[in-house]
């Protein structure tokens, strides 16, 4: 069956770098080790695992970075080459418990799917994405389903995963909505990270997918006194006021913003720019990842403030002195597990099933693209932003099966290559 | 051969083409036949000896006053109050007007033997003047008396220790200017006057004030309600700005009055041809404005910045005159109008102006989209008497080329403003009520307008209530040759050139309408019947 | 043997290290304390060691002497006061520029410039030794304390004037600041009296408006240079009447300089001669008054002329 595979092939590793620094984020993609092959079924690794048809597979900012070789050496050794990416899948089971269901896939490979009994402590607490086993147990090394090359991933005609990391789909979640439910896990988990107690001024760097969905989740799940979200882009700044952002800001406008909101006094540079404030916004939550970013953040969080990371970040050089001296925490958020909530412990994905219900998510899937024009599809959502689109998803649904939700732009239409005219 | 009148010229097919203000630079459009163009007077005579009118007038006070040097003797507090650097326009050639009388008033406090001497440049809330600035206006001499000894202040409104309340009008209005001035035993203020708004009871009681004071009368109703602020008679600015100057004498503050008054003989020689009339220009008028234009169309936009904020202007005292306020300005309004008055009977449905790249809030600095705004829906607006010289729901269509550009020294608030205000809202009220005060108590900005250059925090907002009587009166404002997104931001409308702004201009007036040209700078004022 | 030499002379590479940095003081042995010969304390023999007074008296009239006179255009006025001095002499002017010892220096007559030293003020002149170097070449500079009478200066000062050395010195004990003159100190008249030497009042005029203290401003303008009457000490007249006396006879020199020499010699009898310290009045007051040619900056001078044809003050 048909699936894209990311060899380990160091020439074209390279080759992948060198093109996606020269020509740009996702150009890597036709000389990088992706390739689109026949692969036979996978091996069961074990009972409890059942066999997935996957309907939508998304791709994430990850899986950019690694195809264009940006991604840091700290994952070397939890990736199994070769590996099929794609860990946001919504698909159908065959066999099993939840045989015939709809499901989204839990995409962490923790204790109980690498067969590891007991449990080690991460994952008895239900924090699977802490799990410190990773890359021991009866699978190959592998962070995530889509890392490793036991479990296949959701770029592909099949894949296989443990009865553990199945959540099903109701019937009235749509395709779409449901491919959202692990971006907004990742969102939701970040929020919770964020740990408000209430009323603290808050600014969200970003607003791709990630950066949409923390805000989406921090207005639903938590009380900010005042939510900003930085965005560059027309599209994204009208998502971001409609899932629940108080002012939207242009990037060259954000320390301007975060002065204002917090009433701090500043330092300038010579030519008058603010370079940093003396003050500062409560909580930053960077869903960028990059060095400017960070030391956006740095310049704009107030002393003993917080700053959460949950955009990738690989190796960044930023200057913490501003960490050191203002006695910031610097928190990083991936994945998700379980959260502690008012009302008791929570499981990530429940969550963010209501939050894809109530904030609409679906609306953020922009455009689906077979397997076979995985370039354009990568190069598409590489360009997201600039091209007025959110989430780029590979469909794998046979023609005619699957139901369009609200909101979706068909690949080709007048709406996917959309820019608006919009000035700032 | 004696200066000529001003007069409205009407457009016909032998009429040349019209020269027209674009910010750091001009054009020369064509006008539609049957516009008519307002032309100031030409600028009249100097005085002659305009030291010895200075000594003249303080010698011979106007009003219940005492001539200068009998209110002088030894062991008193003297308080010389000037305007700040946003008059005269363009900067004025050396010496400045208030170098000449500064000197003449000094030279009276020397022989009468007063020791405490301090000079207060009335910013209200304007930024700070810088050393060569300060230089420049009251000359080295009264510059090395008295900076070195930080006996040469500028007003702080922020500095509660420094500031006194003196009460409450009769319409409740708080009265709070600067203490050193209030508690002097002899205030003097230097104005200049170049606009019919400058000076009478409004020097002291706004150029002194705080901003506890000054939001009375630099508001939204207020600016509604003066038609126009160029004329006292019917200005509300004027009326709050003339209870408090009443309770200010009342309260014990004794005041001399000096106000001046200017010729309209903005520009130099080589830049002649923009004082003249376009009939009117020789072959050397001709070869200078393409020489000009050219040269600054290719110059990059830092040089010809500084070219053109370099430019000092030869125009020379008129009038001076001395004494109690009311008596004074009086005599000054007499004067401003001798230069200025053009008589235009009935309205236009629209009105069109090309701005330069001054106006008294950007001097040495960038001209951004907020004082744009001012400029032609504050200031060229409003120089009218008696009706406007637009109809009610008429057009006005400004040519300027309206950077997005702030500088960042001089205006921080007007960048916050906006991109934070105006994106969310235009309308007048509602920025007063929702983000005025804010962006007043701001330590930030408090922080800049008191150490650094910086206007203060809510000086945007007032730049904005300026335009609240055109933008209430108007029916849509189209800027020819702006930028697009800094148009759209404020509301207003862009297009690309004069015709097509005209295009627009009828969807709102209707096919053929009525066009008038506000052809100024140089300044003049519309007496509108 | 031979190799116990060898051995003796072989270094290790820890010898190495201690051949090539200076060693550090071991704690046991007991340390003076660094020797200060700047200051006060500076030598300046050498300077006066014949060798030296030749380059600087070449250097004096063929460098110096032309380049002050490209940018200060001196007048000399009085030369004719030095003529029946025989032997050294003390020359006290008014200070309101770096530029008047140099001028002073140059605009003396020769058998004078090449035997004159120039008391300098010690801790602005001989704070760092190429500093103190320059200026002993120089200007025959010798360090003084600006206020009080240090007691070596003093010793070396008086020990020159008896070997025929004249002696420039600045009785204010530093630049004028805002343009009027300061109070003239004892130094001058106490070595005077011990040195049985004459003083030479005199005043220079227009260096302020050249290089101003404080101001890092070069502006070439005309400078003249008064001498007066040689003074002598009363019998009896202790060193601060006599210095109050030099400080009046600048100001009779300031009075010539301003107006013109008949009505100054009129206001010096009448005693009406403008206060070397100008009024007592507020500072501003006191700027108000200063004659132009004290002004820091001409530009306004020029200015109020350009405006005035005719002056009010003819």
């Amino acid at each position: 069956m048909k699936a894209l595979q990311f060899e380990r092939n160091l020439p074209r590793f390279a080759a992948a770098r060198v093109a996606s620094a020269v020509a740009g984020s996702g150009k890597g993609v036709r000389v990088g080790p992706l390739e689109l092959v026949e692969v036979d079924a996978l091996p069961m690794p074990g009972p409890d695992w059942v066999r997935i048809r996957p309907r939508l597979a998304g791709i994430c900012g990850s899986d950019l970075a690694t195809l264009d070789g940006r991604s840091s050496r700290y994952f070397e050794q939890l990736v199994s080459f070769p590996f099929v990416p794609g860990h946001e899948i919504v698909g159908d089971v065959e066999g099993g418990r939840l045989d015939g269901r709809r499901v989204v896939i839990e995409p962490v490979l923790g204790c109980e799917a690498r067969g590891i009994n007991p449990p080690c402590a991460s994952c008895a607490a239900g924090h699977k994405g802490s799990c410190e086993r990773i890359a021991f147990g009866h699978l190959r090394p592998g962070l995530q389903t889509g890392y490793c090359r036991d479990t296949g991933g959701g770029w592909s005609a099949g894949l296989i995963a443990h009865e553990s990391q199945l959540h099903e789909v109701p019937e009235d979640v749509s395709d779409e909505a449901a491919v959202m439910i692990e971006p907004a896990a990742c969102a939701v988990h970040a929020a919770c990270a964020a740990d408000i107690a209430g009323g603290e001024r808050v600014m969200v760097l970003g607003a791709g997918t990630l950066g949409l969905c923390v805000i989406a989740a921090l207005r639903s799940l938590c009380l900010p006194g005042a939510l900003v979200a930085v965005a560059k882009h027309p599209e994204q700044r009208r998502l971001a006021r409609d899932l629940g952002a108080d002012q939207v800001v242009a990037p060259e406008e954000q320390r301007r913003a975060a002065r204002r909101l917090s009433g701090s006094l500043a330092l300038e540079s010579d030519n008058g720019e603010i370079e940093r404030l003396t003050g500062g916004v409560d909580l930053v939550v960077d869903c960028v990842g990059s060095a400017d970013s960070l030391q956006q953040c740095l310049a704009v969080v107030r002393p003993r403030g917080k700053i959460v990371l949950v955009g990738m970040p690989g190796v960044l050089k930023v200057d913490l002195a501003p960490l050191w001296q203002r006695e910031i925490e610097l928190r990083g958020a991936y994945a998700y597990g379980i959260e502690d909530r008012p009302e008791g412990p929570r499981v990530t994905f429940d969550l963010a099933l209501e939050l894809v219900r109530d904030a609409r998510l679906e609306r953020l899937v922009s455009a689906r693209y077979p397997l076979e024009r995985y370039e354009d599809a990568v190069a598409h959502a590489a360009s997201a932003g600039r091209r007025g689109a959110v989430k780029i998803v590979f469909d794998l649904r046979k023609a005619g099966a699957g139901s369009g939700g609200p909101g979706t732009e068909q690949v080709g239409g007048p709406q996917a290559a959309r820019t608006t005219k919009e000035a700032k | 051969m004696s200066p000529r009148p001003g007069f409205v010229l009407e457009v016909d097919r032998s009429t040349p083409p019209t020269l027209m203000w674009h910010g750091e630079g001009f054009r020369l459009e064509r006008l539609p036949v049957g516009t008519r163009i307002v032309y100031g007077p030409e600028p009249i005579a100097p005085l002659a000896d305009p030291d010895a009118a200075i000594r003249h007038a303080l010698d011979h006070p106007l009003g219940d006053s005492a001539p200068l040097s009998t209110l002088l003797r030894p062991g008193m507090q003297l308080t010389i109050a000037f305007d700040d650097i946003s008059l005269p326009l363009p900067p004025m050639r050396a010496p400045d007007v208030r170098q000449r009388v500064i000197e003449a008033v000094l030279d009276l406090a020397a022989a009468g033997g007063v020791d405490d001497v301090v000079l207060i440049a009335a910013l209200a809330l304007h930024r700070r003047m810088t050393d060569p600035e300060l230089r420049h206006a009251l000359g080295d001499r009264i510059f090395e008396a008295f900076a070195p000894h930080g006996l040469l202040l500028q007003h702080d409104a922020e500095d509660p220790s420094n500031l006194v309340h003196l009460g409450l009008t009769d319409h409740g209005e708080d009265v709070e200017i600067n203490r050193r001035a209030a508690e002097s035993d002899l205030l003097v203020y230097v104005n200049i006057n170049i606009v019919a708004m400058d000076g009478g009871h409004k020097s002291v009681a706004t150029g002194l004030a705080s901003y506890r004071s000054i939001k009375h009368h630099h508001n939204v109703r207020t600016m509604q309600h003066s038609r126009s602020f160029m004329d006292v008679r019917n200005s509300e600015l004027h009326t709050s700005n003339w209870r408090m100057g009443r309770l200010i004498a009342e309260a014990g503050v004794k005041l001399f009055q000096i106000e001046t008054t200017l010729n309209t003989d903005q520009f130099p020689e080589q830049l002649g041809f923009l004082q003249k009339r376009e009939w009117e220009w020789t072959i050397r008028d001709r070869a200078s404005f393409l020489v000009s234009s050219t040269a600054l169309d290719r110059s990059p936009g830092e040089l010809t910045r500084k070219v053109f904020h370099a430019v000092r202007a030869p125009h020379n005292l008129t009038s001076v005159q001395a004494g109690a306020v009311e008596a004074v300005h009086e005599s000054t309004l007499a004067n401003v109008h001798r230069q200025q008055l053009v008589e235009v009977s009935g309205q236009t449905d629209v009105l069109t102006m090309g701005l330069p790249y001054i106006c008294p809030y950007n001097v040495n600095s960038t001209m951004n989209p907020i004082l744009v705004a001012c400029l032609g829906l504050g200031y060229f607006f409003n120089l009218y008497r008696g009706k406007p010289l637009v109809r009610e729901g008429g057009v006005v269509i400004m040519s300027h080329p309206t950077p997005w550009e702030f500088n960042p020294v001089h205006h921080p608030s007007y960048i916050d403003f906006f991109e934070q205000v105006l994106a969310e809202t235009t309308d007048q009220f509602e920025i007063e009520s929702k983000y005025e005060e804010s962006f007043a108590t701001d330590p930030w900005y408090v922080h800049l307008y008191r150490t650094s250059y910086a206007y203060h925090g809510v000086h945007p907002f007032y730049m904005w209530y300026w335009c609240a009587h055109a933008l209430q009166h108007l029916g849509r404002v189209i800027v020819v040759g702006g930028d697009r997104a800094a148009v759209r931001r404020m509301g207003f409308s862009p297009a690309s050139t004069l015709a097509d702004a005209l295009e627009i201009a009828e969807d709102v007036v209707g096919r053929d309408p009525s066009i008038t040209h506000f052809h100024a700078p140089p300044v003049l004022l519309a007496d509108v019947t | 043997m031979t190799r116990g030499v060898r051995g003796a002379v072989r270094l290790g590479g820890a010898g190495v290290r201690f051949v090539a940095e200076r060693p550090a003081w071991p704690g046991g042995a007991a340390a003076p304390l660094p020797e200060r010969s700047l200051g006060v304390d500076y030598d300046t023999a050498w300077a006066r060691r014949y060798p030296v007074r030749l380059a600087r008296a070449m250097f004096l009239d063929d460098v110096t002497r032309p380049i002050l006179h490209l940018a200060l255009s001196p007048r000399v006025i009085g030369l004719e006061h030095l003529d029946p001095v025989k032997g050294p002499m003390i020359l006290a002017a008014n200070h309101a520029s770096h530029l008047d010892t140099g001028l002073l220096l140059s605009s003396l007559p020769a058998r004078l410039r090449h035997r004159t030293m120039v008391a300098a003020a010690a801790d602005y002149f001989f704070d760092r030794r190429w500093k103190a170097a320059v200026w002993s070449f120089g200007l025959a500079a010798i360090p003084m304390e600006r206020s009080k009478v240090n007691r070596r200066s003093a010793d070396l000062a008086a020990s020159l004037l008896k070997e025929g050395w004249s002696l420039i010195i600045f009785p204010e004990g530093g630049r004028t600041a805002d343009g009027w003159g300061q109070e003239f100190k004892g130094g001058a008249a106490y070595l005077a009296k011990r040195c049985d030497v004459p003083v030479i009042p005199v005043h220079l005029r227009g260096t302020r408006a050249v290089l101003a203290k404080s101001s890092s401003r070069l502006r070439p303008g005309a400078t003249e240079i008064r001498l007066g009457d040689a003074l002598r000490p009363h019998e009896g007249e202790d060193a601060r009447k006599f210095a109050a006396r030099i400080e009046h006879a600048v100001a009779t020199l300031a009075d010539e300089a301003e107006s013109d020499w008949w009505s100054a010699r009129h206001r010096a009898a009448a005693g009406t001669t403008p206060p070397f310290r100008g009024p007592e009045a507020s500072p501003w007051r006191r700027e108000w008054s200063l004659p132009d040619s004290a002004r820091k900056d001409q530009r306004a001078v020029r200015d109020r002329r350009r405006r005035q044809p005719w002056s009010r003050d003819d």
